[in-house]
């Protein structure tokens, strides 16, 4: 799993942002200036061995970062566009930038379970069936074959080892995969701490403790399928079962996530997640008011200087008639230019209003 | 869960995951059942038989009787779906053909159809009933209405029916012609389903209208089509269709007002002295009679719906659902009888008592009632025209002599009619 000569967590050392209490290993030659989360504060250093740590257990399997420079520009370059009057610092290039790359934890569970269960297993079956037409006077049959589900009723008893049983690390997990979408499992890799020490992992906030409900439902769920599996039946309803887990082994994952930020308006560190395999961008995307008022003012301003000339004309005009019919049109393209003043600043309130908010 | 594993009543099945034994519940033990059943006292060792009127098997030596499970099923009787695999199983069991039978009792060798589950010796008597082979399960009968009518009752039943009609000849109220009853048990196929239609058609709706022709104002029926649709749901509860083609389907189905409340579980001792016939229409066939049956029925509800009787360019999409079926017999008294040298074929439901047959018409007898009823008006008419010819004042007795002849030939009609009827079964 790990370099034998040296403890996993060899080159990391513990930190914690008091900003937004997310706790990190990082590596001790790379420690970061600010929170790779929040990026608002430094990290605090916690103990002086993350072994002394209670919560944590060494990784077991990581999933690599599979992002490459080119689609990772993309996916940033399609989260800046669309974004009328966007802040000033909300470029691809700042993002890009400021890109740090970090590991959220998943516990996994090795466990032996045996176990009595119960359960309805169903078996799928045809059944003839017709449907009729009655037209011109004649009926037209037809055969439909319909699927049914015959239920019976199976006990039994199991003894097997469970591996890598999964169960949420971090009180925000589900939020996460919810924002961020689920992860292929198909490239996990065993942990290789010359690898994986080299970056900043975020430590669990959720002891095996209280993940064991997660992982006693995921066992669970994943006993039940081998179960009808081993009754060669499709169906399972009713499952009960009255399980002994015996030598439960917790592990982490890792899974792979790139953090940036950007600055709004008032100067606040906006974050943003992306993730580690497809690039999808969870974060929330603010139009700068600031940008839009600016403009909104300037076509306001022009628009005043016009119909301030059109009233001149308009005055002009007594003596000159043939001015009154530019006073008419510079005071209608002034009123006209008022109204279009209105759009940056409406626009910018409509997308804020409508953006959905992403706290990572 | 419980404390020895697996608990009494299960037994293992393949895994086919290593590391998880499972278990189901043992099938009900099947007693293994005698190719053939015979019936003897176990008094006197003399034949048994099923009687109607105690229900149970007797004795008509020594007077034993066994009793007999009467537990009722009735309409909760097992009912089974249509599989591809039990549509062809039916298609494919042996429905032709003959075998040959020794008797246990005498030793004589007598020839059965397959179709027949029971055999009384026609050397010794000794009754028999034959378990036969079927692919499935389900395709033997399962369940049964055993006889409560006796011999005896379908006797006077039948001369009292046969009496019920002047146009049959008087000969054939004979007791002794009508007392050869024989009990049999006929396989019949019920069908449950649910059929739900949806129907469209255009609806006649008749308005008078006025129009001007030829210098007058007149009045004439117009009809104006429009278009209606409607759903309707009919829920058909145990349809029973027969499952033998070996007797008039029109006499059967006159016959077939069964309650099924009284339906057994299939016991061979019911048959016991009775013939009784595994049925050679397979399920397939008669599900194709009985869903006949059922889209007519759920056309009939659907022109219910219509605003008006008037109907044209009628079309309607019907679908089964929850199609159910079981495999019963049921009991028939049968008796074929010679009048005139033809036969003649009585059916009586063993259940309820109920009669349908064929009854010869003495046409003499017809006839003469013809010729009484036409006689006063052609003598009256003739008697008209006579007085007529002599006096010059026959007008009005050849006027009543004609309505008289009219009415006469009215009910001459509707005499041959009915006789026609008759005789037509």
């Amino acid at each position: 799993m790990n370099n034998e000569a040296e403890p996993w967590f060899y080159n990391l050392e513990a930190g914690i942002c008091e900003e937004c209490d997310w706790g990190f290993l990082v590596p001790v030659s790379k420690f970061p200036d600010k929170c790779p989360h929040c990026f608002r504060k430094p990290l605090s250093l916690i103990g002086e061995n993350a072994a002394e740590l209670p919560i944590l257990r060494p990784p077991e399997l990581y999933l690599p970062f599979e992002l490459t420079d080119s689609k990772l520009s993309q996916a940033l370059e399609a989260f800046v566009q669309g974004i009328p009057f966007s802040p000033q610092d909300l470029a691809t290039r700042n993002l890009f930038n400021r890109l740090e790359r970090l590991y959220l934890p998943v516990w996994l569970v090795d466990c032996r379970i045996r176990a009595t269960w119960q359960a309805e297993v169903g078996f799928d079956y045809e059944v003839v069936s017709h449907q009729d037409h009655f037209t011109g006077g004649k009926w037209i049959s037809k055969q439909v074959n319909e699927v049914r589900i015959r239920w019976e009723s199976r006990i039994g008893r199991l003894d097997r080892q469970y591996k890598n049983i999964q169960a949420a690390a971090l009180e925000e997990h589900h939020y996460i995969i919810k924002v961020l979408g689920q992860y292929a499992w198909q490239n996990t890799q065993i942990y290789k701490s010359e690898i994986i020490n080299t970056e900043n992992i975020r430590l669990p906030n959720r002891s095996p403790e209280d993940a064991w409900s997660d992982a006693e439902a995921a066992l669970r769920a994943k006993t039940a399928e081998e179960c009808f599996t081993a009754a060669s039946a499709e169906h399972i309803r009713g499952f009960n079962w009255q399980p002994e887990f015996l030598e439960p082994n917790w592990t982490l994952l890792l899974l792979p996530v790139l953090s940036s930020y950007y600055i709004d308006d008032t100067g606040s560190k906006i974050p943003l997640f992306i993730h580690g395999q497809t690039g999808r961008i969870a974060g929330t995307r603010i139009a700068s008011m600031k940008k839009a008022r600016t403009v909104s003012l300037t076509i306001l301003l022009v628009s005043a200087g016009i119909f301030i000339a059109g009233l001149l004309l308009a005055a002009l005009s007594a003596t000159l008639p043939i001015l009154l019919a530019c006073a008419v049109l510079g005071i209608a393209l002034a009123l006209l230019l008022g109204l279009v003043s209105v759009i940056p600043v409406a626009s910018v309130w409509w997308f804020n209003r409508n953006s959905q908010p992403v706290r990572v | 869960m419980v404390e020895t594993f697996p608990p009494p009543g299960y037994i293992p099945v393949a895994s086919a995951v290593d590391g998880i034994e499972v278990f189901m519940p043992a099938p009900a033990k099947t007693i293994p059942q005698p190719v053939s059943f015979e019936f003897k006292c176990p008094q006197c060792g003399a034949t048994t038989f099923f009687s109607a009127i105690e229900g149970s098997l007797t004795c008509p030596n020594c007077g034993y009787q066994e009793e007999l499970d009467k537990s009722r099923k009735g309409k909760l009787a097992q009912e089974f779906e249509f599989t591809p695999v039990t549509l062809e199983r039916s298609a494919l069991s042996q429905v032709e053909g003959r075998v040959d039978l020794a008797c246990q009792a005498c030793g004589a060798l007598t020839s059965v159809p397959v179709t027949h589950l029971s055999h009384s010796c026609p050397f010794c008597g000794s009754n028999k009933v034959f378990q036969r082979e079927a692919l499935q399960d389900n395709l033997r009968p399962k369940y049964l209405i055993p006889f409560s009518i006796t011999q005896k009752a379908c006797a006077d039943i039948s001369i009292t029916w046969m009496g019920s009609s002047w146009m049959t000849p008087r000969g054939l109220k004979d007791k002794s012609l009508l007392s050869d009853f024989t009990g049999i048990y006929l396989p019949f196929w019920t069908f449950d389903s649910v059929t739900n239609a949806a129907w469209k058609a255009e609806v006649g709706h008749d308005r008078t209208e006025r129009y001007y022709q030829d210098g007058e104002w007149r009045t004439r029926t117009v009809t104006d089509w429009r278009w209606e649709s409607g759903s309707v749901n009919v829920i058909i509860d145990d349809l029973i269709v027969a499952g033998t083609g070996k007797l008039s389907s029109r006499l059967v189905s006159q016959l077939i007002d069964f309650d099924l409340d009284d339906l057994v579980d299939y016991e061979p001792k019911y048959l016991a002295g009775l013939q009784a016939h595994l049925y050679d229409i397979p399920l397939e066939k008669a599900w194709e009679n009985g869903r006949q049956q059922m889209r007519e029925k759920t056309k009939s509800a659907c022109l219910e719906q219509t605003s008006t009787p008037k109907v044209r360019n009628f079309s309607m999409d019907l679908d089964f659902a929850s199609e159910s079926w079981r495999y019963i017999l049921l009991p028939i008294y049968l008796n074929t009888y010679r009048h005139a040298s033809k036969s003649y074929t009585l059916m009586i439901n063993g259940q309820s008592g109920e009669i349908a047959g064929q009854r010869p018409v003495d046409w003499n007898r017809i006839w003469l009632v013809i010729a009484v009823l036409l006689s006063p008006g052609v003598a009256l008419g003739l008697l008209g025209i006579i007085t007529l010819a002599v006096a010059g004042i026959g007008v009005a007795i050849g006027g009543i002599g004609f309505v008289m002849f009219i009415i006469g030939l009215a009910a001459s009609l509707v005499i041959l009619v009915q006789a026609n009827k008759l005789d037509d079964i």
